[in-house]
């Protein structure tokens, strides 16, 4: 491969020279920084190349070089539809490719097969087409997200009684919002409570019933919590744990446990303030310490740090109560 | 499109916001009250190109629910001032948290810019956020800036300007779903309201179904402009509507809605949301296993409090001591360049001397709060209201109540500003109200002569005594306004500990300046005046009738040494006879001070206080000196000096005056008692009528007065009864 990219630059001076192309050192720059990288790249990802070497050019520079680099051959031009953004990928004289695109997690596979290619070209000649130049790209999910995928089960297709964990929501934006203003969201531990009559499924979560069309139901992916047990994977220990415990005040916890929230009772202003800096029902707060002098006490709850006197947090009840070493 | 933009900035407490304030505006900015209520407003400008942008720091708060001032002004200033832009600054590593203030922010109807401030650190956190995604989802336009380094703040301003054009070019903000049972209720409160004929401004009108359908009063008050029967065709309905989300959900329809809202960012969150989930070594965590230990956290908080004090009142004395001198200095220029008037003495002892006595407060203001800003914008002021929290709270105070409390036994003045940190205003006045009871250092001095005339050997344990009573009165006094005023408003102590930060040596050289520049315009024109009418209660009549001619006693004296002077035979004699001849010239004019200040204004006033002085056992000289005492608490001992005919520099001559005026060491205790508790001093009200208001200040005048009073004369009583 770096005999290939030596050649390369040199093909390059030779070329750009003899076509007086300005700023030749800079723009050589650009390409010494795009043959370092592999795959497909972005003009940032290039930028960012360039600038882990020592050298600042400007973006703009940058991507003309790249279309200069693109006309004399050195790059290829991708574009896939998911991303959105242009990509660079580096073109080897006599070396083609194909890509398949995963659209889970966006990781793009580069493949050649000299049948599909013999094939490509037979389908053209059947049809009386002379193929110049063409371009494959297969979209999926990928080996990995695949796996992920094979241990889940549609909502719909879950049987009655069954407890789950919603895993994946695979819905557009409104549909996600929707789902996610009904309070179901991604981890949520639920219930069937029936399925089928209708095409609807009856679900509990915590102590909420939600009725979800079969639309929906096939767009919410779970996972059962037997089976999870029974294969021994996610380490299920904290969810049996869970399963267990009896509810207990938040007063009562000691420092270093666990637990998700299950009511918040007490007076209105003060129940509200503890809404709004986001102590709700099915939040998962943590009991960092209690002060010095026993009163307030610090929890971490949605990834920061807050405080609460004890006879306030009194009024927060906690269910699933584990201790936890952070 | 016009060229003059008004911008909002709101955001979280903690959130950096006013780090990109300070970047954005540098040093134009201007610092007051929000018209009628203590809560602080900064305003700055910035021109861009052909635009002058005004700058508004909203107060920063968790929600915009009308619990708290700060909530309501800053709604407020959106709905009626209409800026023209709302920049929301939103803590990139709490995006949750967060939001659920930005979309209510948004649900203003208001052009809506999100800036995801602190980006390094969420970045550092393992926190990825898809600004693109986000700024999809919700119709806006979303900016990364990292505020303390500066960085994104251009952006963010073009960001700005491109925004207010698109909504002049006819953009609508875009209106967050909630579940279909709070979507019913909204629509239905949204179509009586149009029928009602209120006009749709902007996305307001949705904004104010949601906010009848929460039960808010301030909203249902504005709609009651309407014709009466639609007015209870809206409340009908909004009750209604109520009643199902609460037969639904056996909730309230704001918890519902809370909960719903959560829903909603919960989503959005997860959208946009990638959490590398790499732990990373939480440097906020480690630095708290020391400051909040079960073990060191008090300790390390008490070495802090004593840094402060010592830093405020030891290295302050200096810059003190320089201000004191040249007031000296200025007014000894005076003294000698001009002829003695009237105008020179109410120039000299009461302006000169009645700003001096302020302006000499300035070097603790400044060193106070550089510190008190430092301790915030670190974070650890949160950490000591943690810490403090047990103690404050007994006496129904807030944990930050701590640190004023504190310093109070510096000067009450500094202190009293420094409520300012607490948040709610409750917390703020009872803590006000308590400061002046924690006995300043002003206060020492009387108790030195007092205290070491008449006990002692014992001086140092009196004197200790006195600083207990004065916490003691504090508390119980906290207690009873609490129980008086306040009932039932405890405020939830629900205060985030925001991570540690790096302060920026910027920021707090801005907020120490801010205080210090209120400090001086607040403070001087009422100082000024109060020094004025002091000057003339103590310095008319001027036409006193003396007993004594002093003068001619005076000028006998002279004519009496001027002989033995002149045939002194040496040297030595000569200046045994002036040292005589200067003596008995400083007792004659001592006598008549004395008795000049006994029959000014203020005298007058101390001779008619007797009555009620008497049965605490204090005579008409102290009371005097209590009375000039409102000026400034030194001043007591300078005038007991002069009304017992020693002169106002002579501490020994003092103690025997005392003794030999008939005082006992029970009036003496008396006395220090109310020295203690008696009105603070006229700076101290005249902070209190600046940071909580008039009737506040009257209020503390009364009831300081009432209980020195009662006190003293428990002190008094008690002790003749035991004799």
């Amino acid at each position: 491969m770096i005999n290939t990219h030596e050649q390369e630059k040199r093909q390059f001076k030779r070329l750009f020279q003899q076509q007086g192309v300005d700023r030749f050192d800079k723009r050589f720059q650009v390409l010494d920084a795009f043959l370092k990288l592999e795959h497909h790249v972005t003009q940032k990802d290039i930028s960012l190349q360039l600038k882990n070497d020592g050298i600042y050019l400007d973006d703009e520079f940058v991507v003309s070089s790249m279309e200069h680099l693109c006309r004399f051959g050195f790059a290829n031009r991708v574009e896939f539809d998911q991303r959105g953004e242009i990509l660079y990928e580096h073109r080897h004289l006599g070396v083609h490719h194909d890509h398949m695109i995963c659209t889970k997690c966006g990781s793009i596979l580069e493949f050649r097969d000299e049948a599909l290619e013999t094939l490509q070209r037979r389908v053209a000649e059947a049809y009386g087409f002379h193929m110049l130049q063409h371009k494959m790209e297969i979209y999926g999910l990928c080996s990995q997200c695949m796996a992920h995928r094979n241990r889940l089960v549609p909502l719909h297709k879950a049987k009655p009684g069954e407890k789950l964990i919603v895993k994946e929501l695979e819905a557009g934006k409104k549909m996600q919002l929707r789902i996610s203003s009904m309070g179901l969201k991604i981890g949520d531990l639920i219930e069937i409570v029936s399925n089928g009559l209708g095409g609807q499924v009856v679900i509990a979560v915590g102590e909420n019933r939600l009725v979800i069309g079969t639309g929906m139901a096939q767009k919410i992916w779970v996972r059962s919590i037997a089976k999870m047990q029974e294969q021994g994977i996610d380490s299920p220990l904290e969810l049996k744990e869970n399963l267990d415990s009896s509810p207990m005040k938040l007063s009562q916890m000691k420092a270093g446990q666990e637990g998700i929230i299950a009511r918040v009772s007490g007076e209105s202003v003060l129940r509200r303030r503890l809404l709004e800096m986001g102590i709700n029902r099915g939040t998962k707060i943590y009991v960092e310490k209690y002060a010095p002098l026993k009163d307030p006490l610090e929890l971490v709850v949605k990834g920061y740090h807050i405080s609460l006197r004890v006879g306030e947090a009194a009024n927060i009840v906690v269910e699933h109560v584990i201790s936890k070493k952070r | 499109m016009k060229s003059n933009l008004t911008i909002a900035l709101a955001g979280n407490p903690n959130c950096g916001k006013t780090t990109i304030f300070n970047n954005l505006t540098g040093a134009r900015q201007k610092v007051g009250n929000w018209p009628g209520v203590t809560v602080e407003k900064k305003e700055g400008h910035l021109r861009h190109g052909d635009y002058v942008l005004r700058i508004v720091d909203l107060p920063g708060t968790y929600s915009l629910t009308p619990f708290s001032i700060e909530e309501i002004t800053a709604r407020d200033y959106i709905v009626n001032e209409m800026p023209d832009i709302v920049v929301n600054i939103i803590d990139a590593s709490n995006l949750e948290r967060s939001l659920f203030l930005a979309i209510q922010v948004l649900e203003l109807g208001r052009p809506t810019l999100f800036v995801l401030n602190m980006a390094d650190m969420a970045e550092a956190r393992g926190i990825k956020i898809d600004e693109k995604k986000l700024s999809s989802l919700l119709g806006l336009p979303v900016v990364f800036t990292v505020g303390n380094k500066n960085k994104g703040i251009d952006v963010l301003t073009e960001a700005v300007i491109e925004e207010v054009k698109a909504f002049d070019h006819g953009k609508k903000s875009r209106n967050i779903r909630y579940s279909n049972e709070i979507e019913g209720c909204i629509s239905k409160i949204e179509a009586v309201l149009t029928d009602a004929g209120i006009e749709d401004e902007g996305a307001l009108i949705r904004w104010k179904a949601i906010k009848i359908l929460e039960d808010d009063k301030i909203i249902k008050g504005k709609i009651q402009g309407l014709p009466l029967g639609k007015e209870a065709n809206v409340l009908a309905d909004a009750a209604s509507c109520r009643s199902r989300v609460f037969d639904l959900f056996q909730d309230d329809f704001e918890i519902v809605l809370t909960d719903d809202r959560y829903g909603v960012i919960a989503g959005i969150v997860k959208e946009t949301v990638t959490n590398l989930a790499v732990k990373r070594i939480d440097m906020s965590r480690n630095i708290d296993l020391v400051l909040t230990d079960r073990y060191f956290g008090l300790p390390v908080f008490v070495f802090f409090i004593w840094a402060m004090f010592q830093l405020t009142f030891s290295l302050g004395a200096y810059p003190m001591g320089w201000i004191e001198s040249f007031v000296g200095f200025l007014s000894g220029q005076l003294d000698i360049m001009m002829a003695p008037s009237l105008f020179k003495s109410l120039l000299l002892d009461g302006i000169i001397a009645g700003i001096g006595s302020v302006v000499v407060f300035l070097p603790n203001i400044l060193i106070l709060f550089f510190c008190i800003a430092l301790f915030e914008d670190t974070g650890y002021m949160a950490r000591a209201a943690f810490l403090m929290d047990r103690v404050m709270h007994t006496s129904g105070l807030h944990g930050k109540s701590f640190i004023p409390m504190l310093m109070g036994f510096g000067c009450s003045v500094p202190a009293i500003m420094a409520t300012r940190t607490l948040e709610n205003k409750k917390d703020r006045i009872l803590t006000i109200l308590m400061t002046p009871f924690m006995s300043c250092s002003a206060k020492l001095p009387v108790y030195i002569v007092l205290a070491g005339s008449f006990f002692a050997q014992r001086a140092g344990t009196i004197i200790f005594c006195l600083y207990m009573t004065g916490i003691l009165v504090a508390i119980l006094s906290g207690r009873l306004l609490r129980a008086l005023f306040f009932k039932g408003e405890d405020a939830p102590f629900v205060m985030e500990l925001p991570p540690y930060r790096m302060p920026m040596l910027k920021s707090l050289v801005i907020h120490m300046w801010d205080r210090g520049k209120m400090f001086l315009k607040k403070m001087s024109g009422v100082i000024l005046v109060g020094s004025i009418i002091i000057w003339v209660l103590s310095s008319f009549p001027t036409n006193i009738s003396f007993s004594v001619d002093y003068d001619t006693q005076l000028v006998d004296l002279e004519t009496r040494y001027s002989d033995p002077i002149y045939s002194a035979d040496s040297d030595a004699a000569r200046l045994e006879i002036e040292q005589a001849f200067d003596a008995d010239f400083k007792e004659i004019e001592n006598r008549k001070e004395q008795e000049r200040i006994s029959k000014s204004y203020i005298g007058i006033i101390g001779h008619a206080l007797e009555p009620l002085f008497k049965p605490i056992g204090i005579g008409w000289q102290a009371s005097v000196a209590l009375v000039t005492g409102f000026v400034a608490k030194e001043v007591v001992i300078s005038t007991m000096g002069v009304l017992y005919g020693v002169g106002r520099d002579n501490g020994q001559a003092l103690e025997k005056a005392l003794k030999k005026s008939g005082m006992t060491s029970l009036s003496a205790l008396s006395m220090m008692v109310f020295v203690l508790l008696y009105v603070p001093c006229f700076a101290t009200v005249t902070a209190i009528y600046r940071e909580a208001s008039a009737k506040w200040a009257w209020f503390n005048v009364l009831y300081t007065t009432m209980v020195a009073w009662g006190m003293s004369f428990l002190v008094y009583q008690a002790g003749m009864f035991l004799r």
